[in-house]
């Protein structure tokens, strides 16, 4: 049964990844396909010496989209993503991309000093520097015994 | 086809520091949304990290292939204590409609974003051949 199909010459536009799979099958790559359904936007925390850092996949956004909020050892971030100004979704081949309102809120580790936060974005990747405060002494804690 | 290989291996980046050829590499597939405008079409692929110093974008007949390379954001001696997401380059290949004009398409990369603008080809002309009564010998 023929059926119309707007744009049907169009269709000529194809991927090609499973031939690229394929090809890539000899060669000494972890092939991850496309990451999907994870929270948006997925973070990686690291420990350095003197800081711990935090790192968020942003593709798209703008640094001033980015809100930060820190407090009571939780780090809150979150922002939007708009699609490209006024493209009507009939007009629209694919659509993998994340859109929309996302935030995360993440508990960092003990130890940090909150008010000497820094950020930096670049290349859609958010750094998030949390400096290490003062090592806490331990503390003593007294045992006593219990009477029943 | 050794394309792949040769897109890999390129590297436009001379202050970059190699690769150890030994560690293997992770490769994603970029999420992309493909539109249509009046003109041709629009593909946006997501390649956080990527800047355009480590982007290779190429058509090579009528395939469009990016491949995006992304150097470590932290420190070597950084120890992994959460990880939801892997540190990998990204790569992707399309095949073109005869319809979009290959020396014409162009790209821009904002905050790791790529936009591949790809315009479609001129409708060509129609072209009248005239027909002439064949000259008489005689």
């Amino acid at each position: 049964m023929p059926v119309f199909r707007w744009g049907h010459s169009w269709d000529a536009f194809h991927d090609f990844e499973r031939e690229v799979d394929r090809l890539l099958s000899s060669v000494n790559f972890a092939f991850q396909g496309i990451r999907l359904g994870r929270e948006y936007p997925s973070v990686n925390l690291y420990e350095l010496p003197d800081e711990y850092l935090l790192t968020a996949e942003l593709p798209g956004s703008k640094a001033e989209d980015i809100a930060l909020e820190m407090g009571s050892g939780l780090l809150k971030i979150k922002g939007r993503r708009s699609e490209p100004n006024g493209v009507p979704e009939e007009r629209y081949r694919r659509q993998e991309r994340f859109r929309g309102e996302w935030e995360r809120t993440l508990s960092i580790p003990d130890r940090v000093r909150e008010e000497g936060l820094t950020a930096e974005f670049v290349d859609g990747i958010l750094k998030v520097h949390l400096p290490k405060g003062e090592q806490s002494q331990p503390r003593r804690i007294r045992v006593s015994e219990g009477s029943d | 086809m050794s394309e792949p290989e040769n897109i890999s291996a390129h590297d436009q980046n001379a202050e970059a520091v190699p690769h150890e050829a030994e560690e293997p590499r992770f490769l994603f597939t970029p999420p992309i949304d493909i539109y249509e405008t009046g003109d041709g079409l629009v593909l946006h692929a997501d390649l956080p990290g990527v800047s355009i110093k480590t982007l290779e974008l190429q058509v090579q007949d009528n395939k469009l292939t990016l491949f995006g390379r992304v150097d470590p954001v932290v420190p070597p001696q950084a120890v992994p204590l959460h990880q939801e997401y892997a540190v990998g380059d990204f790569l992707r290949s399309f095949i073109l409609s005869d319809e979009v004009d290959h020396e014409r398409i162009s790209a821009t990369m904002t905050n790791g974003v790529l936009k591949v603008v790809l315009p479609k080809a001129a409708q060509t002309k129609l072209r009248r051949i005239e027909v002439n009564p064949e000259p008489s010998a005689g």
